[in-house]
């Protein structure tokens, strides 16, 4: 037995959760061809309950379990880790993230940063090139707005910010309440605030209108930050989707 | 959505109408699958014989073939359709687009190109990354942090055209350049890689998996897949593929790190 079906083994899992890992461990190897919606379909149960049950086992959701079962099987055969095994990983994370993201929020903020408030755009370090990212694509098509890369720019920023302004904060660090102040004052302000982070526990929750959170893995080396922030870009990217298609719209209309 | 596994000795092999074909295949997909070969080379206004070199030299023995590998792949990734919501927005095509560029661009990346490239960071040489200006510049940023973020010394962002055509006349092919662009065709990058090439100075190159000058001057050609795009004049093409490229190249060299591989031979 693979040592992640042992793990489960030893955890208590309800009927459903027992369920799928029957379902793993006599359908293999073709179960990890399978993905979440068909696989929920067979088991007559919800994608939420199985991403539930990867995430018990400690992984961030269905495509890292499948790697997982894959990387160990192979490891029965041979020990060594090529590229090629954290490329999949890494691109599993990617899809994990991809399937946890919330449209709705996602179409929230594509419109706010498109409306008639003025957008801020504050991320520091590596989050600085996320927000930089987003900024200068919102300037090429045609919607202004505003980067900061310095955290003390940000907090005499938030004393003068007029209501309604758009601040989209991008924070990948553990170091989140640094920042709790500025959300505080933006919120009696009355700005809108959004967060993008990689902790689901961030302290900055609840002062956020919305709050967007990826899987990245807040990772140092030799104390230095090298969290990537894929899920982040990935974030990023999609509201970048949605703004060219509401700019491409109001072309159509104003043409 | 396909994907088509393809190194970087087949791109370099496809002839610019080969190459035409390859971007019809990735744009229209799954669409070709009821095409025979008439209507598809009709499709793309190339010869039948075109298109059964194309598909030779992906490694099929035909058009049926190569279809079959789309047909079975689309089978795999075949879902269940959502029940219709009132969308004003179509984000799962978003989605689709942007998962099948990431699948696209994982299967060009090989252990040799990777290795490749960590002897030259594991030499110590100066690393030149030339940073275009625009959007572009954003990538160059994010390796040249990455890399001084993981221990990697010499490492040198390159943010001017004058500077840097000042500093790679007078290199010894003892360093690395790094070349990053979204088309492969931008006049200072080629300008740029042509001096280095004259010079004899390894290139690593970042550039999109169609045929392009840049990626031909790399001594370690990165190809990616995206959609290209503009607003009249400003282009905004994805550079999400290049962020997960060098996030790779990033990862694979902390774990060879790790398990201790060094070369320690000079480049």
């Amino acid at each position: 037995m693979i040592p992640l079906f042992e793990k489960a083994h030893r955890m208590t899992l309800t009927n459903t959760e027992q369920e799928i890992l029957t379902y793993f461990e006599t359908h293999l190897p073709s179960a990890i061809h399978t993905d979440l919606n068909r696989l929920s379909s067979e088991l007559y149960t919800s994608n939420a309950t199985i991403v539930r049950f990867c995430q018990k086992l400690g992984l961030r959701g269905f495509n890292e379990f499948k790697y997982q079962v894959r990387s160990e099987l192979k490891e029965l055969r041979s020990p060594a880790i090529a590229s090629d095994d954290l490329i999949s990983h890494t691109l599993a994370l990617f899809k994990d993230n991809m399937d946890a993201i919330d449209q709705k929020k996602l179409e929230q903020i594509a419109n706010l940063l498109t409306g008639d408030a003025p957008v801020y755009i504050y991320g520091s370090y590596l989050s600085s090139l996320a927000a930089r990212y987003l900024q200068t694509i919102l300037n090429t098509l045609d919607y202004p707005s505003i980067l900061i890369e310095w955290q003390r720019l940000l907090n005499g920023l938030i004393y003068e910010i007029t209501p309604g302004s758009v601040l989209l904060i991008i924070t990948a660090h553990g170091d989140a309440i640094r920042y709790l102040p500025v959300f505080q004052r933006a919120k009696e302000r009355n700005a809108v605030t959004i967060l993008l982070t990689c902790e689901d526990t961030s302290p900055l929750i609840p002062y956020s209108t919305i709050w967007m959170c990826t899987n990245d893995k807040n990772e140092e080396y030799h104390h230095v930050d090298i969290n990537p922030r894929i899920g982040i870009f990935t974030i990023i990217q999609l509201l970048i989707e949605l703004v060219a298609e509401i700019h491409e719209n109001n072309t159509k209309d104003g043409s | 959505m396909i994907t088509l596994h393809l190194d970087d000795a087949v791109i370099k092999s496809l002839s610019a109408n080969e190459l035409n074909i390859l971007k019809f295949v990735y744009e229209h997909g799954e669409t070709i699958l009821n095409m025979s070969i008439q209507e598809f080379s009709s499709q793309v206004s190339y010869s039948t014989s075109t298109v059964l070199r194309f598909c030779r030299k992906l490694g099929y023995s035909g058009f049926a073939e190569f279809k079959y590998m789309l047909r079975s792949q689309a089978k795999e990734k075949e879902k269940p359709s959502e029940p219709a919501g009132q969308q004003d927005f179509n984000i799962s095509r978003y989605m689709d687009m942007l998962n099948f560029n990431m699948e696209g661009t994982s299967s060009l990346i090989s252990e040799d190109q990777l290795m490749r490239t960590f002897r030259y960071f594991d030499s110590g040489c100066p690393i030149y990354i030339w940073a275009p200006g625009g959007i572009t510049s954003i990538l160059s940023n994010y390796f040249e942090k990455l890399l001084v973020s993981i221990g990697r010394q010499n490492v040198y962002l390159l943010e001017s055209a004058k500077m840097a055509t000042h500093i790679l006349q007078h290199l010894n092919s003892n360093c690395l350049l790094i070349l990053i662009s979204a088309t492969g065709t931008f006049e200072p990058t080629i300008r740029l890689g042509k001096l280095a090439s004259m010079n004899h100075i390894p290139i690593l190159t970042i550039t999109p998996y169609t045929n392009n000058v840049v990626a031909d001057l790399g001594t370690i050609s990165f190809r990616f897949f995206t959609n290209q795009r503009e607003n009249r004049g400003a282009e905004f093409t994805s550079r999400l593929p290049v962020f997960y490229v060098i996030h790779i190249i990033i990862r694979c060299y902390l774990q060879y790190k790790r398990q201790g591989g060094f070369h320690d031979t000079t480049v």
